[in-house]
């Protein structure tokens, strides 16, 4: 309930900003007011306009774990799986936004995926259980990830009116989507989101790999 | 019989105290048993009760991890990412098998069924066990025990399929059966039952029992409809039961058979019960034959004892093993020998003469008392003559060894079956069983042949002669001491008479039982005055006057009127009463002489003493104060002795003899030539006179031998000084003979009957008128 009263008061703000484009601060906090990290926030043009900046995303194999954990990319995008650690991974996916599997050699920064769909898509590892990332492919290329801090800054995001989208890969439920009118004006946001805690699954320690 | 019980009494103890160690043993170790039965019953249940809750968690922990590999599955999980249901069936259905799982679901995460191995389901419907998804949502994973809508009971594991995230549950579910059971009953050594108490009947679910046990059970469930006893019986079996709850109204029973713990020590009691019943029997026959070897030896010792007892000395006890009851019967033995050899001692002592080895008289007595009882026979006294008069001129020592040298000489003339005795002294006498008159006459003259012969002793001829008594019976009396008595008497008057042999049947003694009755009365009659003294006259012949009277005792019995002298006078003797009358007459005697005197009638009165008299010590003191108080002379008084009075003690009768003539009291030898004394030994006597014995005076007239006898003896006495008194002189004829022969002195019944004191002055005085006249 309290949530949905703080996401209600954030979307009754009209930001305004300079016309070259206005930047999006937002602070994602849980009901009890912890930051949330992770939390994905995109602005989405209520009319699609927006203009591909198609980067090229990374999701890093490194000391059997994906990093980073969780990656917002724009719908086309690729994105790379370079391996770093000296055994073999087996990342899939069986979201229905993007269903693949790839056999990592040691080493190899192996074949990129173009994630050509928006939707969440739950990345695992095959050989390593504990091993989790997400992506979720948006059709907007104003988004921010929160930091440690629970803080996401969105930058040069033209004045007009959007849906503000908040995203996290364990979040409880589906926060509803609002209105959000970016004026010329940098803006100030804070959100609430909860997000179930992190299940540290089992991770053997390095050594065990060797044999 | 208490050897008997001796023998029982070591079989009692022994076996008793055996059963009372065998009983405390088994009582101890089935206490013990039980005890431990219980305990270990308690342990292996709660050991059981253990292991049991470890499988399950074991089962289930497998069963997660079967689950959590199926989750992994890449193609699994591609396949439920894909909704690709028959693949996902296919999947769960080869893992299921794999496994041995019966029951796989594969559930969303909103709770609906995609996938399961049961038959092909009819509508979409969700999981049928919500609480197990909701603590699998807040837990990771979840368990538990649940009963299918068939009825059957399984063990659930839920784990989430992750890819990586939540993708959907899968559910496995193991069935909880028979087979689950008795596995789990294996490896808890229980038997295991799960039951379902919900709902209306109690449903056993699954037993390691088989059915019957398991339909038991299912009766116990619905006996107890709360909870099961901790002691339950199924089917006669005992059982101690724990229930652990399983959830949702399941639980399992764990049970332990008692009598399966038992079995083990069942077992054991059952041969400790074999080894006490043999034992105690073994040890009982043991006991009974140790008893018996006991008791055996003891039995023969008792045996011998009684044998002892009963006199025979002659069998030795038996020679038994040398423990301690042989070396006893060793000793018993012995004791055996030393008392037969002293009652051997004894009996000799008791029934033999020591001098002469002959049998006593008491020996004779008891040999006569076993004589049949009806028979008859002849029992002889004999009294050996002169005796007396060579011990007491040879020494006792030349009398021992001359009753040592006749003795042996009677036993060729007796005849087999008779029995020769010492009495005492020299008197011996001879039984003669089946003896009459004539024989015994025969045996008398055949036993003074014998003493005819002559000892010779040192060199030293000794002539010894006998006088005999003959009693028979059963004509003289038949007790032994009676008729030992009479033929003693009888012996005394063949001696009084020398005629060697006198018959008891011709002394005409009283009966025994009158003669004991007559101590009381003698003495009652010296009280009463009943004795009273006659006065025979005696005569001297030169002067043809009565110068002298022999005082003779009476009794005037009040009953019997007058008693004569023989017939009491013998026995006052032999029992002593005699020292009591002598003194009566003595001074009776003494007053009626000075009465006379004082009547101017001169009398000097002659008085008899007995052996007892003469031996008195105090009679010479008495006669002296006797003829003091009455002032009687002692010439004045005569005592006459016979020889065998002298013989009894002849040195002391000799002392007192002279002593009696130092007084001056005259002194006489009466009844001379009944003895053998010789006129040359009474010479040496203190003595004035002699009285020959009637026997020799009766028809002196007529029997040249008796005048040629009395003839030689008058002269003889004259030549040693002794004036001569004649007895028993009966006619005028021996009275003239008398006269012719110079004997000094006559009396008889020729001249005058004894008569009463106060008769006499009277006699005398028509006497002298009668002799007068004729003189």
């Amino acid at each position: 309930m309290s949530r949905f009263r703080a996401a209600g008061l954030a979307a009754s703000l009209v930001l305004c900003g300079a016309a070259q484009g206005a930047s999006v601060g937002v602070l994602v906090s849980s009901p009890s007011g912890v930051p949330v990290k992770d939390s994905a926030v995109v602005i989405e043009p209520l009319v699609n306009s927006a203009v591909g900046h198609r980067a090229v995303a990374s999701i890093v194999q490194e000391d059997r774990e994906f990093l980073p954990y969780v990656t917002i990319v724009q719908t086309g995008t690729t994105v790379n799986f370079p391996n770093h650690d000296p055994i073999k991974h087996h990342v899939y996916s069986f979201s229905s936004a993007k269903t693949f599997e790839i056999k990592l050699n040691a080493g190899k920064s192996a074949q990129s995926i173009v994630f050509d769909k928006p939707g969440e898509v739950a990345i695992g590892c095959n050989v390593h259980d504990w091993m989790e990332a997400y992506v979720l492919v948006v059709d907007s290329p104003y988004f921010a990830r929160t930091g440690n801090n629970g803080r996401a800054t969105i930058a040069n995001v033209p004045p007009g009116r959007y849906r503000l989208k908040l995203w996290h890969p364990r979040q409880i439920s589906a926060p509803p989507v609002r209105e959000l009118v970016v004026t010329a004006a940098s803006a100030k946001l804070e959100l609430t989101l909860d997000v179930a805690p992190r299940t540290v699954k089992p991770k053997p320690p390095t050594d065990a790999d060797r044999y | 019989m208490p050897v008997r019980s001796l023998q029982r009494r070591i079989v009692f103890v022994f076996v008793g105290l055996l059963a009372l160690v065998m009983a405390l043993i088994l009582l101890l170790v089935t206490g013990s048993n039980e005890r431990i039965v219980v305990a270990e019953t308690q342990s292996e249940l709660a050991a059981g009760s253990r292991v049991f809750t470890l499988l399950i968690d074991q089962n289930r922990r497998q069963l997660e991890t079967a689950a959590t590999v199926l989750a992994a599955d890449f193609a699994f999980r591609e396949a439920i990412a894909t909704q690709d249901r028959p693949t996902m069936r296919s999947v769960i259905r080869n893992h299921g098998l794999r496994i041995g799982a019966q029951v796989m679901m594969v559930i969303s995460p909103e709770g609906q069924l995609i996938a399961e191995t049961q038959p092909e389901f009819r509508e979409p419907r969700r999981f049928p066990f919500p609480d197990l998804l909701s603590a699998a949502v807040s837990e990771g994973k979840s368990n538990g025990f649940r009963e299918m809508a068939d009825g059957t009971l399984h063990q659930f594991v839920l784990v989430p399929i992750l890819a990586p995230k939540l993708i959907a549950w899968v559910a496995m579910g193991f069935q909880v059966d028979d087979p689950w059971a008795r596995g789990l009953s294996e490896m808890t050594g229980l038997a295991v039952s799960v039951i379902r108490r919900g709902g209306a009947e109690p449903h056993v679910l699954a037993s390691s029992f088989d059915a019957s046990r398991r339909g038991a059970l299912a009766d116990a469930l619905r006996q107890f409809p709360q909870d099961i006893p901790p002691a339950l019986s199924i089917g006669g079996e005992h059982y101690q039961t724990v229930q652990l709850p399983l959830g949702q109204g399941a639980s399992a029973v764990l049970q332990r058979s008692i009598e399966q713990a038992q079995a083990p020590f069942q077992t054991l009691q059952r041969v400790l019960w074999a080894i006490v019943l043999v034992g105690t029997a073994v040890f009982a026959v043991g006991s009974v034959m140790l008893a018996r070897r006991i008791v055996r030896p003891v039995n023969e010792l008792a045996e011998a004892a009684r044998r002892i007892e009963a006199g025979d000395y002659a069998e030795p006890v038996p020679i038994l093993p040398p423990d301690e009851i042989g070396h006893l019967a060793m000793s018993f033995d012995r004791m055996r020998e030393k008392v037969a050899s002293r009652e051997q001692k004894i009996l000799k002592l008791a029934y033999e003469d020591t001098l002469t080895g002959l049998p006593n008289r008491t020996r004779f007595l008891e040999t006569f008392d076993q004589l049949p009882p009806s028979g008859q026979g002849a029992v002889v006294v004999l009294n050996l003559d002169r005796f007396a008069l060579i011990n007491s001129a040879l020494g006792h020592l030349v009398g021992d060894r001359l009753l040592n040298a006749i003795s042996p000489r009677f036993r060729p003339v007796l005849p087999a079956d008779g029995l020769v005795a010492r009495l005492w002294g020299d008197e011996f006498v001879f039984l003669l069983p089946g003896a009459e008159r004539s024989s015994a006459t025969q045996f008398g003259n055949a036993v003074l042949a014998i003493l005819q012969e002559p000892v010779t002793l040192d060199g030293q001829r000794l002539d010894v002669g006998g006088s005999l008594g003959i009693a028979l019976y059963p004509g003289d009396g038949v007790a032994g001491v009676t008729l030992l008595q009479r033929a003693q008497s009888a012996m005394y008057t063949a001696k009084r008479r020398q005629s060697g042999v006198a018959f008891a049947s011709e002394m005409g003694a009283p009966p025994a039982h009158e003669q004991l009755s007559l101590i009381g009365e003698m003495r009652e009659a010296l009280v009463r005055n009943e004795f009273l003294l006659y006065y025979q006259p005696k005569l001297d012949l030169h002067s043809q006057k009565i110068v002298a009277a022999e005082a003779l005792i009476r009794w005037r019995h009040p009953q019997r009127g007058l008693v004569p002298p023989l017939q009491f006078i013998p026995f006052a003797e032999q029992t002593g009463f005699i020292r009591e009358i002598t003194p009566w007459v003595l001074e009776t005697v003494a007053a009626q002489t000075m009465q006379w005197r004082k009547d101017g009638l001169c009398i000097v009165p002659s008085i008899n003493f007995s052996a007892r008299d003469l031996l008195n010590p105090g009679l010479v003191e008495h006669m002296r104060g006797v003829l003091a108080s009455y002032g009687l002379p002692a010439d004045g008084l005569c005592i006459e002795i016979t020889e065998s009075a002298l013989m009894e003690d002849p040195e002391l009768a000799l002392t007192h003899l002279c002593a009696l003539a130092e007084l001056g009291v005259k002194l006489s030898i009466d009844d001379y030539g009944v003895g053998q004394s010789s006129l040359a030994y009474l010479k040496t006597l203190p003595v004035h006179e002699l009285k020959i014995d009637q026997t020799f005076v009766r028809s002196i007239a007529d029997s040249p031998k008796n005048a040629a006898i009395v003839r030689s003896t008058i002269s003889l006495c004259h030549e040693l000084g002794l004036t001569v008194v004649a007895e028993g002189v009966e006619t005028a004829e021996d009275l003239d003979w008398l006269v012719r022969n110079a004997c000094d002195t006559a009396q008889g019944y020729g001249l005058a009957r004894p008569m009463p004191a106060q008769d006499l002055p009277a006699w005398i005085a028509a006497y002298r008128a009668k002799t007068g006249a004729v003189s």
